[in-house]
């Protein structure tokens, strides 16, 4: 294979008048003609930065390029002048991100911003650039292309975003594509489909792929060669089989056992007998009808997030909620707390009944259950300190008694694993995995029986994400607390929970004991939610179906 | 449990100040003003209302640095007494026009529906009008005189203080620390005024200090026609009114407390800048 982008010895430093931090230091890699490279690490850990140092375009005037050579066919291009990397980026480099909502214009149409590119690098004509334009929608797997070329950005979903972003790279017929998160924001399904779509461009036009992700998963199914970026340097980097059978650095070796594709063996969820036990939650044909549109002379149309959902939730169990993003997993979280008007239906908490007494159900559910964020740094306020933020809740409670709170807030902070003096610190002074396990402990201040805990893993790095796990679990052996998780990752269900309940458009399509439906999926939907999860198995194809040969790499 | 105000600038800031000169200029202007205000009675050299018909209209001189004026009191005393009452209606002039409309913002923006829907038409209402001529029209039903000014100024200044609060509240409450509070059993009121409000103050405490140059202008504006500060009393405004006759014999009766308007407005534009940086409402 033909060496196509060398690195060596590549190091950037920020510096102004300040401080000095060395941000990476010396990055050694290649990139081989036709060849996936996978650059995993947690946020932070210098991949994007990487990247954009190779194109050029450092985030910052404060980033210097210390050192290093970065050579493209023989030709370097670390220190060329803006002029000279005009011709590289766009034509030999192409870039997508994470979020394609934020990178395309959204008031020129898809194919204009296709044509600009075809226009600029290959000099194209007018009619010539449509052509071609149309012919690139329909690789990247726009169903009716002509359609597409005259779409703009906000007419299509993020997955066939995404899709345009990459056909606009593809526009200039780069050699190399660079792909920053291209699937993060995105449903697994569509994961699936996107990174399906970046093989086959590999396997029809010799693409040569960087692609920079969070999720070992994602590359263990799609890539050559992995290299494992950590505080700025490569720790660890070779074929991926190897590496994932025989990882050398111990942060590889965590990063793998982090990841939630791997089921725990040791940590199997309990299992509960509830023969005659009272339901802690139980709900019936729940609808909820969030009003759209609407005003003085347009008729008010509802939509319905919640269509006759029926469940029962019983004391001590760990029920998952999965499904992708507006399948109204969190609204039913929400509705059964109390929080969201109820349409039609009944909720009923522990023998009160939300709908028939509202007032009295209320009170019950604010002392009884607790819920638990996604955004970690959004879900506290601000303004307080953890302390005061902890202590609010047991005032409020009023079960402490005063002189005991701060003995109590240590307590919590104990349970969650923060050590006490985090009491006196805010929010936006720690990290995101310290903030949520804040959160918990809010959460657990109101001796709850039951945590409804919606999403609140997905924005952690996955090593944080293994810990808050096993906090939960901890939690849910230790005292008996019923857990409600809602994540739209299943693989993290499967570890976690004993039951779990698949949402598909406001409703429930299938439920179950966790390991039978992740073993025989009943309903076509789950399974495919299923196949879909980025496994760390390499040989596992993406999406279940079988990657034909032609296109596995040689 | 340390409990710090809603805003804790952090014990650093004196350092703070001394890296950011327009905060330390405006604050220094403001000080300044505050303190001959407070001292008025020691660093005036003469009685601000004591007229001397044998100096009338001097020009500055080391007995009179400001000059006197056609009733020959002395300019620079009536200036240094002007700061008391200009100092006073900038801050009534904001407080009661910011409490009214921090109130009525977050309560509309909380509960929404039909209580923001009346508050919000009473906004657009008086909005509907010239602010001016509205204040003066109410002014003129009370009867001239600072107390009617400063009824005036809290009826119709909280609109733009209702205005900023309530956006800043309806993001807020979307929020999921905000949901957090209310799934936890926290009351409706410590919801708005613990949780919300401090986090959407940021914003008016900025706009405080530009509306305080626009109050203090008013007043001026105000006293110059006749229905604010009576004279003899000394203020800025009613100085410059009170001079412009003699504008074109003697310049300094209206030049210095015009000077005074200006540089106090100054102090207080720097500091409202400064104060959008330390809060990050430019972000």
């Amino acid at each position: 294979m033909t060496t196509l982008l060398e690195v060596r010895g590549l190091s950037v430093a920020f510096r102004d008048h300040a401080e000095e931090r060395q941000l990476l230091s010396d990055i050694d890699f290649s990139l081989g003609k036709g060849e996936i490279l996978g650059l995993v690490g947690e946020s932070g850990s210098g991949k994007s930065l990487l990247c954009r140092t190779i194109v050029g375009l450092m985030p910052s005037s404060k980033l210097h390029l210390d050192a290093g050579s970065v050579r493209l066919d023989d030709e370097e291009i670390a220190r060329l002048p803006e002029a000279g990397m005009l011709r590289i980026r766009g034509k030999k480099i192409g870039m997508i991100f994470q979020n394609p909502t934020s990178h395309l214009d959204p008031v020129m149409r898809i194919g204009d911003q296709i044509v600009e590119g075809l226009r600029f690098h290959r000099g194209l004509g007018r009619t010539e650039a449509l052509e071609e334009a149309r012919s690139i929608l329909g690789q990247v797997g726009f169903p009716d292309p002509a359609r597409g070329l005259k779409s703009y950005a906000h007419e299509f979903s993020g997955g066939m975003r995404q899709r345009a972003m990459i056909a606009i790279a593809l526009a200039c017929d780069p050699e190399i594509l660079i792909a920053d998160e291209p699937t993060t924001a995105l449903d697994v399904t569509i994961q699936a489909q996107i990174l399906k779509l970046l093989m086959d461009l590999r396997a029809m036009r010799g693409l040569s792929i960087i692609l920079i992700t969070h999720d070992l998963g994602v590359v263990a199914q799609t890539c050559d060669r992995i290299a494992v970026m950590r505080h700025g340097r490569i720790v660890e980097q070779g074929e991926k089989r190897q590496l994932l059978a025989n990882p050398q650095a111990a942060y590889t070796r965590e990063l793998i056992a982090s990841h939630p594709s791997l089921p725990d063996e040791e940590h199997r969820p309990l299992e509960h007998e509830r023969s005659h036990v009272r339901p802690i939650f139980e709900v019936d044909d729940l609808d909820v009808a969030f009003p759209i549109g609407g005003g003085l002379f347009r008729k008010r149309r509802d939509f319905r997030a919640l269509k006759r959902v029926s469940l029962q939730i019983f004391p001590g169990e760990t029920v998952g909620i999965v499904g992708e993003s507006g399948s109204g997993k969190s609204t039913l979280a929400r509705a059964m707390l109390g929080l969201t008007p109820i349409s039609a239906g009944h909720a009923t908490f522990d023998g009160s009944v939300l709908t028939l007494e509202r007032e009295a159900t209320l009170k019950r559910l604010r002392s009884e259950a607790a819920m638990v964020f996604q955004d970690p740094f959004n879900a506290l306020n601000p303004r307080f300190t953890i302390g005061e933020t902890i202590a609010e809740v047991l005032r409020t409670q009023g079960e402490t008694p005063p002189e005991r709170i701060r003995e109590r807030v240590g307590e919590l902070l104990d349970m969650v694993g923060l050590e006490r003096n985090f009491a006196g610190r805010k929010p936006r002074s720690m990290s995101g995995g310290q903030c949520q396990r804040a959160g918990i402990a809010r959460a657990l201040a109101v001796n709850p029986r039951v945590i409804i805990a919606d999403e609140c893993v997905a924005a952690l790095d996955v090593t944080i994400q293994a810990q808050i796990i096993d906090l939960f679990r901890h939690l849910a052996e230790t005292t008996g607390l019923t857990l409600v998780f809602i994540a739209h990752d299943l693989a993290i269900v499967r570890n976690l929970c004993e039951r779990v309940i698949v949402m598909h458009h406001g409703q429930i399509v299938e439920e179950g004991q966790c390991d039978e439906i992740f073993r025989s999926p009943r309903e076509d939907y789950t399974a495919a939610l299923i196949a879909a999860i980025p496994d760390i198995d390499p040989d596992r194809p993406i999406g279940g179906t079988a990657v034909p040969a032609e296109l596995q790499p040689a | 449990m340390i409990r710090r105000s809603a805003l804790s600038l952090a014990p650093t800031w004196p350092r703070y100040i001394s890296r950011r000169p327009m905060l330390a200029v405006g604050a220094g202007i403001l000080a300044f003003f505050v303190l001959i205000a407070i001292f008025a009675p020691i660093v005036a050299p003469f009685d601000p209302i004591l007229q001397d018909p044998k100096a009338r209209l001097q020009p500055p001189s080391f007995a009179h640095p400001f000059g006197t004026d056609n009733f020959g009191r002395d300019v620079l005393s009536r200036v240094i007494w002007g700061a008391r009452i200009d100092l006073q209606i900038a801050l009534i002039g904001v407080l009661f026009p910011f409490l009214i409309g921090t109130v009525i913002g977050t309560v509309a923006g909380f509960f929404g529906k039909t209580i923001d829907t009346v508050f919000m038409r009473i906004v657009d209402i008086i909005l509907a009008f010239p602010f001016l001529v509205l204040m003066l029209s109410i002014i003129t039903i009370l009867g001239p005189g600072l107390s009617s000014f400063y009824i005036a100024m809290a009826l119709v200044g909280w609109i733009s203080y209702a205005r900023l609060i309530r956006a800043q509240i309806l993001v807020l409450k979307t929020q999921d620390f905000s949901v957090a509070a209310e799934s936890l059993g926290f009351s409706r009121s410590r919801i708005m005024f613990r949780h919300l409000l401090p986090n959407a103050l940021a914003g008016s405490l900025v706009f405080v200090m530009s509306d305080a140059v626009l109050v203090l202008l008013n007043g001026a504006a105000i006293s110059y026609l006749g229905l604010g500060v009576q004279p003899p009393t000394a203020e800025w405004g009613v100085m410059v009114a009170e001079a412009q006759g003699f504008i074109t014999q003697a310049w300094w009766i209206t030049l210095f407390p015009g000077l005074a308007i200006v540089t106090l407005a100054f102090g207080f534009s720097l500091l409202g800048d400064a104060m959008g940086d330390l809060l990050g409402v430019h972000e």
